[in-house]
């Protein structure tokens, strides 16, 4: 799918709770640019690992990557993303991990929903 | 007009093409993914009009870079505006404590992003241009001064035909002793900046001399009573003409020609004229300037006497035979003397 931006793509996403146009406008209404980045965003997605079975007394990796996430998602407006993991960052911080760990796995089903989703137009 | 550089630290490639892409049309775009390349980036002496920093980052972090740029001074002239997701309250303070100017919240709000950014860019490009205004009037202020004072100096020479090297000598031991009693009694409270002026002032101690007739001035004996009387009036004439032109200097330099040139001829122990100020009641740069001025008539030829060597000119005011001076400012010539015997043997 390279070169023209596939508008089936962004149709799908917003069917998931992806709010594109909030997304495209913050890129100065650039889609192709957009498209572009949410490929990173899936790129990146397979580097960072936030599972729920970390470690209690040791989670300032964990902590750091679902910051990194929740920074991307917000700016994609990768919405369910963006506002599970604004809930995972700010437990985290508050030594709330059980609490996280529910979020974790309640979220990651919609995560890998949304990446599989890109990869396929990728 | 050329476009302005931002430079875009964050560790998120997404994070940075969104900024980019939220800048390309207004500004040439420079990227750092960590703190080490922004601390190099903005060090490498690129002309750099704003900073957009993520705070949270691996390796040095964005407080560190704000830290750099404290040390080195640019962020008084860089704005920084920090990247945060608004959950790093503290880091937030921090960041504001050393000098960032704003803050940037993600996800972000491209148009607000705009118009915030642009004009804090305004603002610092407008009080950067003004301060470098400001240095370069001061400099020629300074250069006019210096102009000004020369000009009447060299007036002075030619009346006075034996002294045509005097007053030059006098401006280079007057900074060597200050600088020396400065760095021996820091009370006497003397920064580089004053000590700069005062050596310009100093080249002023004799300006009276221009209204003593010849026959006194240049008169190839010794001075009568009478005459003496006459000759000691340039202090107080010195202060007469520069109370008729004090606006060609700035305040600082004709406060300080105006009390060198009445109270070089003081003495410490209140025996000097005009007024027989005594001790501290005479101000440290005049005391230095009269040291200096009995120092070189002694080692220079004059229509009534011979040159002293040196060594002889340092006992003759060390054994009081040219009045009382201040024992710190004696010690501090004698801590000195390699330099000054040194700058008057160059200009021989």
């Amino acid at each position: 799918m390279k070169g023209a931006v596939s508008m089936e793509l962004l149709d799908e996403l917003r069917n998931i709770g992806v709010d594109v146009d909030e997304g495209i406008e913050r890129l100065m209404g650039n889609t192709s640019l957009y498209e572009r980045m949410l490929f990173k965003f899936a790129d990146m997605m397979k580097n960072i690992s936030v599972s729920p079975d970390f470690d209690d007394s040791n989670y300032s990796e964990i902590t750091e990557a679902a910051h990194a996430v929740k920074g991307s998602a917000g700016n994609l407006s990768i919405t369910p993303i963006y506002e599970a993991y604004t809930e995972i960052v700010s437990l985290l911080r508050a030594g709330r991990t059980e609490q996280a760990k529910e979020i974790i796995k309640g979220i990651q089903p919609v995560q890998a929903d949304i990446i599989a989703c890109i990869e396929r137009y990728m | 007009m050329d476009k302005k550089t931002i430079l875009i630290v964050d560790d998120i490639e997404i994070n940075r093409a969104v900024l980019a892409e939220i800048f390309k049309d207004e500004y040439n775009i420079s990227e750092a993914c960590d703190g080490s390349e922004a601390i190099a980036a903005i060090n490498s002496g690129a002309d750099i009009s704003a900073v957009l920093l993520d705070l949270i980052m691996p390796n040095i972090n964005g407080l560190g870079v704000l830290k750099n740029m404290n040390e080195s001074g640019k962020i008084k002239s860089i704005p920084v505006f920090l990247i945060t997701a608004a959950d790093s309250r503290e880091m937030l303070l921090e960041g504001y404590n050393l000098g960032a100017v704003d803050i940037i919240t993600k996800p972000f709000i491209a148009h607000f992003l705009k118009h915030r950014i642009r004009n804090v860019i305004e603002l610092y490009s407008y009080q950067n241009e003004l301060e470098s205004i400001v240095l370069e009037q001061v400099a020629r202020l300074d250069c006019m001064n210096r102009s000004v004072v020369e000009m009447l100096a060299t007036i002075i020479e030619f009346r006075d035909c034996e002294s045509g090297e005097h007053v030059k000598r006098i401006c280079g031991l007057t900074k060597i002793l200050l600088q020396q009693v400065s760095d021996m009694y820091p009370e006497y409270h003397l920064p580089q900046r004053e000590i700069d002026k005062i050596v310009t002032s100093s080249v002023l101690h004799d300006v009276g001399k221009i209204s003593i007739p010849d026959n006194i001035l240049n008169k190839p004996a010794k001075l009568t009573a009478e005459e003496f009387e006459i000759m000691k009036g340039h202090t107080l004439k010195g202060c007469e003409i520069l109370r008729k032109i004090p606006d060609i200097m700035d305040a600082g330099t004709y406060n300080y020609s105006y009390d060198i040139c009445r109270h070089h001829h003081e003495r410490w122990d209140g025996r000097g004229y005009p007024d027989g100020l005594s001790g501290d009641e005479i101000s440290i740069w005049s005391q230095v300037v009269s040291v200096v001025d009995v120092y070189d008539a002694l080692i220079s030829e004059r229509v009534y006497k011979k040159a002293f060597s040196q060594d002889i000119a340092v006992q003759m005011i060390f054994n009081g035979e040219c009045g009382a001076f201040n024992p710190k400012v004696l010690k501090a010539f004698e801590a000195a003397f390699d330099k000054i015997s040194d700058n008057i043997k160059n200009k021989q």
